[in-house]
């Protein structure tokens, strides 16, 4: 199976009513993700598509065992909707909200650390195992079966990626978005870790970008050794200094989190660096060459 | 509403919440123009502190907080601080304060730990200077407690932090009565940060927040609106054109607004592929002029608030749209470029780069327009790239 989620894992959507919630699981289902329950509290009862409807987690649970969650709650409301699915035994949640409030992000995290549930997120594009599942909002048809991770913090910059791959002839095992921080329940480290021992991954792809301390962390992980080649690509060395570039996590403050300081960690733990998504494919040659 | 641009407090509006809740503050007054300073500075008495209203930091090193000790003297500095322009920044009033002897400076704040995903209470015995600074110079007297995101603050908690930085006897107790207030306004105001730097130690023992920061999460504003309300806020200055347009681009709901000193506007609806894009276009030799990004829950209304924003920026020769959507859809964003050239039909050339969810069905809505499409973004920098004045 991918890392996450395969054709059969059985999927609950939060949030399914919502305008995006319901485009997205229409999409979702198309693609071929098993989606076996939705939940919208005062809904119960009712069907999205051939989707069944609860009103609570507990009863999605209890009638049809979903092992992962995909919540399009909104942000006021994410973090109750997120902790549900943590107090069910929901293995990972994937909180789409945009617009988490600190403190709500806070405590889902650390929430779901204590109980060894993996949140994606907040303010995340979710997870894409391209040909079997897709637990997530990614526009599919730029992805494409394959044997390469990724894993980006920005959602559009993992599609940008995978596009330019796909192009290319290097499809993806597995696609995952950390979201916009500067709060994360899931990082790089743990998607290195997962792709380590995945046999359906020969190469590791790191989209990264400037603030928080995601890419440091990752790079004290890569340089104790890893046994596959990771390329990465950081953006936001032109972002002017103390502005959020669009993401709450991306910020240079006190002159710490530059991408220029992110390369250079990363270079040193061992990564081949990318400036454009477009060099990607070149380093991957040269990467899965020189492993061998 | 300027608190509602960055939801970062300026000085005068955090100190009077730090009053509001027992926090004993210096007097001073909010001045706009140098006789008002001058006139207030006379009613208090000398020394004063003269301390510009801005929300850049370093304002001490630019020359931003000066001192008098003689009330004639308060015009002049007045004057010369509301003339200042700081990276762009025009201070848009003074306090002036009675300046307090102090037997000693400390530093106290309640911030959030991401790595540790933890609200933290930060002291330093060593305050007055940046906390950066201080860590660096002095890292053992900087301490930490963290707290428990699930339970939360305890009393106990502060007299520890006290104790840590070398407090004793009745000054433990004074200083942990700062830290539970500034912790009941972190959490009832869903702050990113409040910061107390210095707190001054006072001959009877008292402390006193000398200079304060309160930054409010601006995720969390559907909740502390009310409190929002009843912070006083300055008349907005329409001459400092850059603030304004910021204001408004809040105001439309566009998510990141940003101004450089190029020619070339960028509207993006990711943060990864903004940044990106502003990276390749610096690196084809462009120079952005006003930077947009839209989120991922944009509309066709969005993005052409979005351009109309970039356009009234000014000095823009060029625009280039990269939009590769996962939720965004590209026939809604393709029927908010056309309405927008249709509405406000300009020379300015408009590049867009189309990409993702729905887009066979945008890229036929613009063609439809006449509207130039690529769906490589290399091609489409390379094309603004080409077109020169």
């Amino acid at each position: 199976m991918a890392i996450l989620i395969d054709k059969d894992t059985k999927a609950l959507v939060q949030g399914i009513t919502g305008k995006i919630g319901s485009y997205q699981t229409q999409l979702m289902v198309e693609y071929g993700t098993n989606v076996v329950a939705g939940v919208t509290p005062g809904k119960g009862g009712q069907r999205s598509g051939r989707v069944p409807i609860f009103d609570t987690v507990a009863q999605a649970v209890d009638k049809t065992h979903p092992e992962v969650s995909i919540c399009f709650v909104p942000g006021p409301y994410a973090c109750d909707a997120v902790t549900e699915s943590i107090a069910y035994g929901l293995r990972l949640v994937v909180a789409v909200a945009e617009a988490v409030p600190l403190a709500d992000a806070v405590k889902m995290v650390s929430l779901a650390s204590k109980r060894g549930t993996y949140v994606l997120g907040p303010d995340t594009s979710g997870l894409i195992s391209p040909g079997k599942s897709k637990l997530g909002v990614q526009p599919d048809r730029l992805f494409s079966e394959g044997r390469i991770g990724i894993v980006s913090r920005s959602g559009a910059l993992s599609y940008e990626t995978a596009k330019t791959l796909t192009q290319t002839g290097f499809g993806q095992s597995t696609v995952i978005g950390l979201g916009g921080g500067p709060v994360w329940g899931f990082t790089y480290r743990n998607a290195l870790e997962l792709f380590r021992n995945d046999d359906d991954t020969d190469a590791v792809i790191l989209l990264g970008e400037i603030g928080g301390y995601l890419e440091e962390e990752a790079a004290d992980y890569l340089e104790k050794g890893y046994p596959k080649p990771v390329v990465a690509l950081v953006v936001g060395k032109s972002a002017p200094l103390g502005q959020k570039m669009g993401h709450a996590g991306a910020i240079i403050q006190n002159g710490k989190g530059s991408a220029q300081d992110k390369i250079r960690k990363l270079r040193e733990a061992g990564a081949l660096i990318a400036s454009a998504p477009r060099e990607i494919p070149v380093l991957l040659k040269e990467g899965v060459r020189g492993s061998r | 509403m300027l608190v509602n641009l960055l939801m970062k407090l300026y000085e005068f509006q955090a100190k009077s919440i730090l009053r509001k809740r027992g926090i004993r503050v210096p007097n001073g007054r909010i001045a706009r123009t140098p006789e008002e300073a001058s006139e207030f500075a006379e009613e208090m008495g000398t020394p004063v502190a003269i301390k510009a209203q801005v929300l850049s930091g370093g304002r001490g090193l630019a020359g931003a907080v000066r001192f008098s000790h003689d009330v004639r003297d308060v015009a002049s500095v007045a004057s010369s601080i509301l003339e200042m322009n700081m990276g762009g920044e025009r201070p848009t009033a003074v306090i002036v304060e009675r300046k307090m002897s102090l037997v000693k400076e400390y530093y106290c704040a309640v911030t959030w730990d991401y790595q540790r995903t933890c609200p933290v209470l930060i002291a330093s015995s060593a305050g007055g200077m940046d906390i950066e600074t201080i860590a660096r110079n002095r890292p053992l007297e900087v301490v930490q407690v963290r707290l428990d995101p699930h339970l939360g603050y305890s009393q106990y908690m502060g007299r520890e932090l006290a104790a840590k930085i070398g407090l004793e006897c009745d000054k433990i107790i004074k200083f942990a009565g700062v830290v539970n207030r500034l912790c009941s306004i972190f959490f009832e105001y869903d702050a990113e940060l409040v910061e107390v730097n210095p707190l001054g130690l006072l001959n009877n023992g008292d402390f006193v927040a000398v200079d304060a920061k309160l930054n409010i999460d601006d995720k969390s504003l559907f909740r502390q609106s009310d409190r929002i309300k009843e912070i006083q806020v300055l008349p907005l200055d329409r001459n400092d054109g850059r603030t304004y347009r910021r204001l408004r681009a809040k105001e439309f709901g566009i998510p990141t607004y940003i101004e450089m000193d190029g020619d070339i506007g960028i509207v993006a609806d990711g943060a990864g592929t903004g940044m990106l894009t502003l990276d390749l276009v610096r690196d084809a030799g462009g120079n952005v002029r006003a930077y947009c990004e839209l989120g991922g829950e944009a509309t066709a209304e969005l993005i052409g608030k979005a351009l109309l924003t970039i356009v009234n920026a000014g000095n823009v020769r060029i625009v280039l749209v990269n939009l590769i959507g996962g939720l965004n859809r590209m026939d809604e964003m393709a029927v908010g470029i056309v309405d927008y050239v249709t509405e406000y039909p300009t020379k300015i050339p408009i590049v867009v780069r189309m990409a993702g969810t729905q887009e066979d069905e945008g890229r036929r809505i613009l063609a439809k327009k006449g509207l130039q499409y690529f769906d490589n973004l290399y091609d489409a920098i390379q094309r603004v790239a080409s077109i020169k004045e």
